[in-house]
This record gives C-alpha cells, sequence and structure tokens, in this order.
C-alpha cells in the first residue's frame, strides 16, 4: 500500500462530507437529543478515559498523556477526553487509511483491534500509539474508537523511545503503519510478542500498554453499542454527524468574529538532535485571517536535518491543536470539525515536511516552536475583541524529557520517561493575571506530575529536592508561571543508563508577548561521585536541600559537568547526581515595569523570583527585613527607567543601520537553511 | 469612531488609520505601516535579563551571539510595548499586518461593532459563548 503523502494526511484531517444515511438520521433526531447525546459521548470518554490511566503501565501514560474519542464510521473525529490534544488530530488519518487501504485485505470486521505509531502513517512519534477499534451494530460500522497514548520504549538505537542521536527513521525502533493486532476482541499471541521483542527493556510497560489502549477503546465501544442499542443505530449515526456539523459551525462563527489580516511570528530552537547545537527557525508563521477562514502558512522554516528534531505534517498540525484546544478554541468540542476552516501550508522539505526517511521521534520537540508561536500570533489577532481574555504568552514548551533505563532495585528491566520535569512547567502570563506556577505541560494540559514516592519507589534514584525553580519563570507585567527543579540521584542500584531530550540551552523557543521577557535557558548540569548521599547519610547540618543554594558549585562537592539540557544516554553510578532537572517556567506578558509591586515581593517571598530580578526587572523597592514595598520609590526606579529607555532606544532607521549588519556566527547556522531567508543549502543525506 | 485596542499598548484609530500608544496616546505611525516602525528599538544582551548564575557555555542565559532581546519602546511614555528575541540581524516581524479596508467594510455593512474598545460580531453574544460554553461578563 502507498505510503500516504502530506497532501492526503492533510486532506484526511478534514471531515468527509455527510452521507444521505447522515443527513436523514441528522434530520430524524428529536429536540434535545443531540444535547443529551453529547453529554452522553462525553460520559462514556471520561469512563473510558479513567479506565485507559488506571491500566497504563508507562509513566507518560499513568500520568495522563492519553487521549481517548469517538468517531463517525468514515473516521472523523467528534468528541474526546484528554490528556493530550496532539492525538485528535493524528487518528483520523490512521483511520482513513485503514477505510483505504483494508477493506478487502484484511477486511473490517467486528472485534477487529488496529494499531499504528508510524508518523510517516498519520501519527506524532513513534512513542504514540494509536489503538482503534471499530464500532459494529448488527453487521453495520456506525462508529470507531480510540486510544492513545505515550508509550516511553520503541526498541530504538537508545532507550526511551525518543532517540536524539537517529538519524533517519531505520534508528527509531518499532515504526508500524496501521494494522490489525486483534481480532474478535482478542489481541494476537504472536503480535504480542512482536511488542515484547522491541519492548525488551521495559516489557512490562510496552505490552502492558498496548493492552490498555485496547482496554480503554472497547470500553468506549461497548457504551457506545448500549447507546445505539437504547436508542437505535439511526440515532448514533445522526448523533454524531450533527456533533460535526455544530462544532464547524461553532469554530467558524468564532474565527469570523476576528479582524482580518495577516498574524506573524518566528520561533527558534537550539539543537539537531544527537549532532550538536544549531540554530533552527523552528517555526516562521504567518496566519491569513480573512472572514471564518484560516491559512497557517510555515513558510521560511528552516529546512529538514538529519537528526530526530522533524515533523511530519500532521504531527505539526496536533500541536497547534495543543494550543488552540487549550485557549482559543478552548469551548469548543474536541472534534475534526473545529480544524475545518483551517488549512495548512508546510514548505516540503522544512522541519516541518520532511522526507519519509526523515526521523522524528523528537517531532514534539522541533514542534515547540509552532506552540510558541501561535500562543503570539493568535494572541495578536484576538486582543482586539471579546475573546481578549484568552491571549497567553507562550507556555514554557521546554519539554525537557529525561529517561532512565537499565535494572531497578527490584531487579527489573526498565525504561521510563519520568513525567515531573514535564507536567510541572509554568504557564504563560495571562491577559488577566500571572501564568500558574508548576501548572501544566503544554502538550498534556490535564497531566498529572508524579509523586516524589513514587518516583523513588519505582527507580533506582533518590530526589533530595522537589521545589519551585526561582526565576525560571519569564518576567511580566503579569508574570509567566514557574518552573520546578528536582535533583535526581542514582541509588539503590550500581548504575543507571539516563539520556535527555530536550533543547533551550542556547536559546529559548519561547517568545513573550506584549513586552515581556522569555524565561531563561536551560543548562545540563550533573555530579559525578558526588557527596551528596553520604554527607545526608551523615545528617550533614551544613547541607542546605535548596535549590539556589545547591547551584553553588561549591554546596555539593564532587565532578560537576555542565552541557546542553539535550544529552545522550550514558551510565551513572550510585551517589551520582544525574542531573538538575528543571520544568521551564512559561513566558512574560506586559511591560514588567507595570508589574504589581505588592506581587512582587510576595514572590521573592515564595522564592519564586529572586532579590536581583525584583530590584533589576522590576524596579521594585521594598525593605529586605520588612518585606515592605516603598511605592515612592518604586515609582522614582519605574520612572528612571523609562526614561532610560527613551535615552538608549533608537529610531527604526538607525537602529537598523547596525542591527543589519549583523549576524549569528557560521556555525550556528549549519542547519539554519540560507541566513536568514531558511531555505534548503543541500539535500539531506540519509545512511 | 472609538479607537480599538489592538494589544496590551497599541490603540488603533480607524478614521486616521494610526496606530497609538494606549499608555500616553502618543501617535506611533500609520495602521498601514508595521507599527514597531513608529518605535524606539533597542538590542538587549540576554543575559542583562536572563542572569548568569553558573561559569562557562550554558550558564541559564542565551548565548548573546545567537540570539538578542529587541525591546520595543513608546517614544513619548517608554512603555515596553514589544520585546522579540531575534538571532543577530534577523528580520524584524511584522507581526500585525490588519486589513484595513475589511475591517471598515465589515463595520460599514454593521457586520460588526466596537464596544468598550473592542470588536463584537453582530448577532454573536461574543466570546467564550461558542457552542457549548458559558457565556462571559462584558468586558
Amino acid at each position: 500500500m502507498p505510503i500516504p503523502t502530506s497532501e492526503e494526511k492533510l486532506r484526511w484531517i478534514k471531515v468527509t462530507p455527510p452521507t444521505a444515511e447522515e443527513l436523514e438520521a441528522v434530520a430524524q433526531l428529536s429536540p434535545g437529543d443531540y444535547e443529551i447525546g453529547f453529554q452522553r459521548t462525553n460520559d462514556i470518554l471520561d469512563e473510558a478515559l479513567e479506565v485507559f490511566q488506571r491500566s497504563c503501565r508507562s509513566s507518560m501514560g499513568i500520568a495522563g498523556d492519553v487521549m481517548v474519542a469517538i468517531f463517525t464510521a468514515q473516521g472523523d473525529l467528534v468528541n474526546g477526553a484528554a490528556g493530550t490534544y496532539l492525538h485528535a488530530i493524528i487518528q483520523p488519518i490512521i483511520i482513513k487509511y485503514i477505510l483505504t487501504y483494508y477493506r478487502q485485505n484484511p477486511g473490517i470486521h467486528d472485534g477487529d483491534i488496529w494499531i499504528a505509531n508510524d508518523a510517516l502513517y498519520g501519527g506524532i512519534h513513534n512513542p504514540d500509539y494509536v489503538a482503534l477499534v471499530p464500532v459494529f451494530y448488527k453487521g453495520q460500522l456506525i462508529a470507531w474508537c480510540g486510544a492513545a497514548n505515550h508509550t516511553t520504549e520503541t526498541g530504538a538505537v537508545e532507550p526511551g523511545g525518543m532517540p536524539i542521536t537517529a538519524p533517519a527513521r531505520f534508528s527509531e525502533g518499532m515504526n508500524l503503519p496501521p494494522m490489525k493486532v486483534g481480532e474478535h476482541g482478542q489481541l494476537r499471541e504472536d503480535l504480542l510478542e512482536l511488542f515484547y521483542a522491541y519492548g525488551i527493556r521495559a516489557p512490562q510497560m510496552v505490552v502492558t500498554d498496548l493492552k490498555a489502549r485496547s482496554t480503554a477503546a472497547d470500553r468506549a465501544r461497548m457504551r457506545v453499542l448500549e447507546l445505539a442499542e437504547k436508542e437505535g443505530p439511526a440515532f448514533v449515526i445522526g448523533l454524531l454527524r450533527k456533533m460535526l456539523m455544530v462544532a464547524e459551525e461553532g469554530a467558524r462563527r468564532r474565527i469570523a468574529s476576528w479582524p482580518d489580516g495577516k498574524f506573524r511570528c518566528v520561533a527558534f530552537a537550539d539543537t539537531i538532535g544527537g549532532m550538536g547545537s544549531g540554530l533552527i527557525r523552528s517555526a516562521s508563521l504567518t496566519i491569513h485571517k480573512q472572514g471564518d477562514h484560516l491559512l497557517l502558512d510555515f513558510s521560511g522554516t528552516s529546512p529538514e536535518n538529519p537528526s530526530s528534531y522533524n515533523a511530519h505534517v500532521q504531527a505539526a498540525v496536533g500541536h497547534l491543536a495543543n494550543f488552540l484546544y487549550s485557549y482559543i478554541f478552548h469551548d469548543l468540542p474536541i472534534s475534526s470539525a473545529t480544524f475545518a476552516p483551517i488549512d495548512f501550508y508546510f514548505p516540503p522539505g522544512c522541519v516541518l515536511n520532511p522526507d519519509p526517511r526523515a526521523a522524528t521521534s523528537c517531532s514534539v520537540m522541533i514542534c515547540t516552536g509552532i506552540m510558541s508561536s501561535a500562543a503570539v500570533a493568535f494572541s495578536k489577532m484576538i486582543f482586539g475583541t471579546q475573546e481578549w481574555r484568552q491571549a497567553v504568552a507562550s507556555s514554557a514548551n521546554g519539554g525537557n524529557a529525561m529517561v532512565l533505563a537499565g535494572l531497578s532495585q527490584w531487579g527489573l528491566p526498565f525504561a521510563d520517561m519520568l513525567a515531573y520535569s514535564l507536567n510541572t512547567e509554568g504557564q504563560g502570563g495571562r491577559a488577566t493575571a500571572p501564568g500558574m506556577d508548576a501548572s501544566h505541560f503544554a502538550w498534556c494540559p490535564f497531566g498529572r506530575s508524579p509523586d516524589v514516592e513514587l518516583m523513588e519507589n519505582e527507580f533506582p534514584m533518590l530526589v533530595p529536592i522537589s521545589q519551585h525553580w526561582q526565576d525560571s519563570c519569564g518576567h511580566g507585567a503579569h508574570r509567566g508561571g514557574c518552573g520546578t527543579v528536582q535533583i535526581w540521584v542514582a541509588y539503590q542500584a550500581p548504575t543507571v543508563f539516563f539520556t535527555t531530550i530536550a533543547d533551550n540551552s542556547k536559546v529559548q523557543t519561547s517568545q513573550p508577548l506584549f513586552g515581556g521577557y522569555a524565561p531563561p535557558t536551560v543548562p545540563g548540569i550533573s555530579i559525578r561521585r558526588a557527596d551528596l548521599l553520604q554527607r545526608m547519610r551523615d545528617g550533614d547540618r551544613t547541607l542546605k536541600l535548596n535549590f539556589s543554594a545547591l547551584i553553588d558549585r561549591q554546596a555539593i562537592g564532587g565532578e560537576w559537568s555542565n552541557e546542553p539540557f539535550l544529552r545522550s544516554v550514558r551510565p551513572y553510578n550510585e551517589g551520582d547526581v544525574i542531573t538538575f532537572g528543571f520544568a521551564t517556567g512559561g513566558a512574560g506578558y506586559g511591560d514588567p515595569l507595570e508589574a504589581d509591586p505588592y506581587q512582587v515581593v510576595q514572590d521573592v517571598e515564595a522564592e519564586i523570583i529572586s532579590e536581583w530580578s525584583a530590584r533589576n526587572i522590576y524596579k521594585v523597592a521594598y525593605d529586605p527585613e520588612t518585606m515592605r514595598v516603598n511605592l515612592a520609590e518604586t515609582e522614582a526606579l519605574r520612572a528612571s527607567e523609562r526614561q532610560a529607555r527613551l535615552a538608549r532606544g533608537r529610531p527604526w532607521d538607525e537602529f537598523h543601520a547596525s542591527w543589519s549588519r549583523q549576524k549569528p556566527p557560521e556555525e550556528a547556522l549549519t542547519w539554519f537553511g540560507s541566513w536568514p531567508e531558511g531555505r534548503p543549502l543541500a539535500p539531506v543525506l540519509r545512511p | 469612531m472609538e479607537r480599538l485596542r489592538i494589544t496590551e499598548y497599541l490603540d488603533l484609530d480607524l478614521e486616521e488609520e494610526q496606530w497609538y500608544c494606549h499608555r500616553c496616546g502618543r501617535a506611533l505611525i500609520s495602521a498601514r505601516e508595521n507599527y514597531k516602525k513608529g518605535c524606539l528599538l533597542y538590542d538587549r544582551d540576554p543575559r542583562e535579563i536572563h542572569r548568569p548564575l553558573l561559569e562557562g557555555t550554558y550558564t541559564f542565559s542565551p548565548d548573546p551571539s545567537w540570539i538578542r532581546i529587541i525591546e520595543f519602546y513608546c517614544p513619548s511614555c517608554g512603555t515596553q510595548i514589544e520585546t522579540e528575541y531575534l538571532p543577530p540581524g534577523h528580520p524584524i516581524t511584522y507581526d500585525i499586518e490588519l486589513d484595513l479596508d475589511s475591517l471598515k467594510e465589515r463595520l460599514a455593512r454593521g457586520e460588526y461593532a466596537i464596544v468598550d474598545s473592542r470588536l463584537v460580531l453582530a448577532g454573536n453574544t461574543g466570546s467564550s459563548d461558542g457552542v457549548h460554553g458559558k457565556k462571559e461578563e462584558k468586558p
């Protein structure tokens, strides 16, 4: 069967036109049927989501990086429960591929279980597996149900499912196009063995998660069937189609309320995976808004590169869904139809539309540019409307994914990505308030962070500190939410393997909004032969378990290492400080000189921001003993800073006379493309 | 006609087709231009905002040879209207390019109204009132 093209996948995101049977079924709905039926789908999905998370074994699954969903018989998503919104975009593509190519051989039958995780065929990246089951009522296909989650291990060249050193898809481990793995409601034993074989680093996780997905999708299937049994199949068919129609109407009405024009933002990444550092324009976004239609044009985005930091087009759209459903469409249904008024252009050969051979297992990292630029561009589009409260600076979008692997203290093989540094990122500053601290993971707004005891019980590690990371927020009138920091110490096992998937050690991807600042960059800090564990055992009272104190090189003895936060797999011995684990803060909103001085001092007291920031960024005067704000002196400091701005600022032409002569160093631009256009300079050669 | 508030610090006068600072009311530039051309610009070393906490290459501060902070100030009151993190020499983004003719036509047709400095679609009770959500209070 053919590999779907980018154009096909973008087409399959769109809602399939209704059939005559569907339109007739819609017409037969009685008043109130739609409202009651809609809520019934919510209830079905909530139940299935609960079953799913309780059945998952991977840390990401338990933490909520999941989605369950219901689709029409033709594969359009009508409602979902999440978790993560990424999968709202990809599952229709996979169903439509199955419907297009597999109706005859192997056929689509009652009791089938289908699965896929290959981004080439419609996935996000291969740790994200999707299970889909058709819903047959007395022989008629009336719907599909699906369950998707992030299962860390894929049997790739590095543990953790997101190998940063993969130069092509051939190093990414298990990449499964849509395939039938179960019949008659049973998973096939021979295919389960395939999952055991690829999941040999973490057999208890990979197979259990497969069963969890199948179980969750089947639970939704059972409930949809009950609905069909009670109300009749035409009710279900009509309801699902009407849900699409109403959702599209709502999305179009929302978009039509915004002013027409073009809204732009650029975002940058600093990494080409395991190949090292390099400047990438990870999103060059222009939103063309006209009437009730949006075109998101990514022309100018940097060319693809021979690392795993590329994304196929539907994965890129999935990241827009993360932002849109979190903010702009927060009150619209999770539905294929809300994307009906939106078209996309991803230039072939850019990092968001690479060659089929490209590695894309770190697609979620390169797509941070989409989430960041979308926050800025959409906020600027809607601020002049009644939607202004939804304007928001970029969430952290750090995605500092940290993976441990090896043999646990229980003697079990494991390879897992721990959700704490992800699900405790900071929210971007909001139009009406600061961003929430340690609030969420932009990929998974409803994700939970594991408690430290759970982490220490499951994995050979000790977590001596777990606290807010001071000054991790982007500053602003409404600062971004603060992120967190942990320290991971190898513990109760002689050796543990570690790898991180990240960027933002030289450049932040998040752009601020309306005069705020971005969050800081993130270093990769480890300490081999650290004396921390022994000093804790000895009850050393000079040891301060506080980030601000511990970041001082003198605070912990040992061999300190300072690298990019992204690190390929390496072993650590018991007692080593594997890493400082950072969850990034959100970007700032508005001029910091307009921040409430009392809030600033309160943040100092809470150790959310430092005294240095209060005085140098926010220009707040206060008594460090009593923590009382001196309003008069604060206003004088701020007035003085505004005058300083007027003195140092330059008019456009004068500024450009020097600015336009500048350029980043050549070694930073190897994979940027032509400067500054970002056009490909040479073909990418992959082994 | 009432001015439209387009960003936290930018007002748009549609009749004059002019950008204004929302804080001090200073006219910045024609609304058919990038408002940033009417601001004062400053090329900020990111280490001044993101204080280095460590020695060496990776310090919690962006690499100033890779990225700069461009600050855009109101030339009258010094309000920081916008910021943008850009590699040195990278083109400044034309971030808000409104279709003024469309906006005027839709207002003239009664498709929109301006209420409390913001656009309201006629027949739309407004925001977050979409399909299944709750109606919000008037801003």
